[in-house]
């Protein structure tokens, strides 16, 4: 064989290894981390896990107050967070544009998108925490919906952006004013990557335990008052997982399982939105 | 390229008919536009005729679609694009800042080359501009709708599933939904921008049929790349070539005996 040839057969098969490697070695930690969650949590996984309080140190128990808490927030942080980010996502993509407002806003949001959790967790402490003199729900609803706010903003700019400016004209062309043209068309057409984007923003806000540490804390008890410290999966699993006791351990291990399996769920919806869109 | 002195025919006879004896409905006087620096119409006259179809034809980036969509003043969603002079529909000058642009789209409906149907059922996207523009009842609303589909030939496809998605329509049902949506807030003018070039034959020949049957109640300007079509749909004709008019007159004459060298070549294929 020619000698060029078979340098590029080499290089070929080289890249090619090299590539798998990468990619085995990358898969290789998910599928553990994966596997250990999976085994650890289903031997933790019974029926009071969604039954019981988290227990007193050392004891058994569930984890009920924190699902609720977790829940509850995050609900709140979306109701929050999706009417905003959708609003200031559709200032970006069809009133702004080029505009240098909104250059600047997508400047800031992006700051606002890589801003460290626990930044977030601080500001909202000193915010909320110290003017009201205690942690509570709606503090730790606040810090998430911060959270949230920017990933909303992004996508939903994003997915509308994607919609034909075909479509604007069409609408204007029947002499429809911008707001009925957004409201009812855009929206519409738009409407599999808005749902995409708030999705996504759940999964990331679902796991977030640094803003939650400074602003909903944790409960002991049974709390489904919003405005007292709140018990949620994902501090409940980081002061388990850190205590002496068997049964926390487990408990722990239990709900990393619960939120891992959640987080899957919505990355599936999300794909299969997304091949919705992508296949019309 | 040396100036040529551009339609006789028409500057003979300033705005008082059109060439086909016909009173004018769109007055178009000393009109330019520019893409920002660049000057895509270039200080156009053309009178057109009320319930005729007129063809705009000549080749691309000659103006065409710049001339139509100024008539709707649909250019002013992009900041950078201005017209200057005058359009008159019935004497109004609908360039001017003040004249309203929801008026100015009820009376001049647009159908563009791409099918554009909103994401939401047949019925909706005939009664959605509809229903924002007139306060009317259920059934009066069910009327026009079906009114509208029917002028635009496409009930009898339609009509057992107006709750489906218009984005389950063919390209031809789909350009034709949009006719229909269109003519359901009652215009006076409809623009067709290119409106078969991505249809098939078949569908194509369907909306020329179409065009035909809509002119014996709007006035009908339609742009086209295709010769042919201008030929079979049209009373009238325009040509222009780099943003000027060059050539406009009756649909006949202007294809069997340009006056200008530069359409007698475009028509006879020379360039285009």
């Amino acid at each position: 064989m020619n000698t060029v040839l078979l340098r590029r057969r080499i290089i070929d098969i080289l890249t090619l290894v090299f590539a798998m490697a990468a990619t085995a070695f990358g898969l290789f930690w998910l599928v553990w981390i994966l596997f250990t969650t999976f085994v650890q949590g289903l031997q933790a996984l019974n029926l009071d896990l969604f039954t019981e309080m988290t227990p007193p140190p050392g004891g058994e128990g569930g984890l009920l107050n924190a699902f609720y808490g977790s829940a509850m927030m995050i609900l709140l942080a979306v109701l929050i967070g999706t009417p905003i980010g959708i609003a200031a996502g559709t200032y970006l993509a069809e009133h702004g544009r080029n505009t240098k407002l909104a250059s600047t806003v997508r400047f800031i949001n992006d700051i606002l998108l890589s801003a460290p959790s626990i930044v977030i967790g601080l500001f909202v402490y000193e915010l909320a925490v110290r003017t009201i003199g205690h942690f509570s729900g709606y503090a730790g609803a606040l810090a998430l919906a911060i959270i949230l706010i920017p990933i909303i903003v992004r996508t939903s700019e994003e997915s509308l952006r994607l919609v034909p400016n075909q479509m604007r004209e069409a609408g204007f062309a029947l002499g429809l004013p911008r707001w009925k043209l957004t409201s009812q068309i855009i929206y519409k057409s738009a409407m599999s990557g808005l749902v995409t984007g708030i999705l996504l923003g759940l999964a990331r806000i679902s796991g977030e335990t640094a803003p939650l540490l400074f602003t909903a804390l944790n409960n002991q008890f049974w709390n489904p008052d919003l405005s007292g410290p709140m018990a949620n999966v994902p501090v409940v699993i980081f002061q388990y997982a850190m205590s002496p006791y068997d049964s926390w351990h487990a408990l722990a291990w239990a709900g990393a399982l619960v939120l891992t399996v959640f987080v899957l769920t919505l990355g599936l919806l999300v794909r299969f939105l997304a091949r919705k869109r992508s296949s019309r | 390229m040396t100036e040529i002195p551009v339609q006789s025919a028409v500057e003979t006879t300033p705005f008082t008919g059109t060439a086909s004896g016909q009173p004018i409905k769109i007055d178009i006087r000393n009109l330019d536009f520019y893409y920002g620096k660049t000057r895509a119409l270039k200080s156009v006259n053309l009178p057109i005729a009320a319930g005729q179809v007129t063809a705009i034809i000549g080749p691309s980036g000659c103006g065409k679609s710049t001339l139509l969509r100024t008539l709707n003043r649909i250019y002013e969603l992009y900041p950078e694009q201005r017209a200057e002079g005058e359009v008159l529909v019935d004497g109004d000058n609908i360039l001017d800042r003040n004249y309203s642009l929801t008026r100015l789209r009820r009376r001049v409906g647009m159908v563009f080359q791409k099918p554009t149907p909103f994401a939401s059922s047949i019925r909706n996207n005939v009664g959605f501009a509809l229903n924002f523009f007139e306060r009317m009842s259920r059934s009066e609303a069910e009327d026009r709708i079906e009114n509208a589909l029917r002028q635009a030939a496409l009930w009898d496809e339609v009509k057992d599933k107006l709750n489906a998605s218009a984005l389950s329509l063919s390209g031809g049902q789909q350009q034709r939904l949009c006719i229909a949506r269109t003519i359901a807030i009652r215009p006076e003018i409809i623009l067709l921008d290119e409106p078969t070039s991505a249809l098939d034959p078949i569908a194509t020949a369907k909306i020329e049929e179409l065009i035909h049957e809509l002119s014996q109640s709007f006035t009908i300007v339609i742009v086209t790349h295709n010769m042919q079509q201008a030929g079979r749909v049209s009373e009238q004709t325009a040509f222009f070539h780099l943003g000027e008019l060059v050539e406009f007159g009756q649909t006949s004459s202007i294809f069997t005996n340009p006056t200008e060298t530069r359409t007698k070549d475009y028509i006879t294929g020379r360039y285009g």
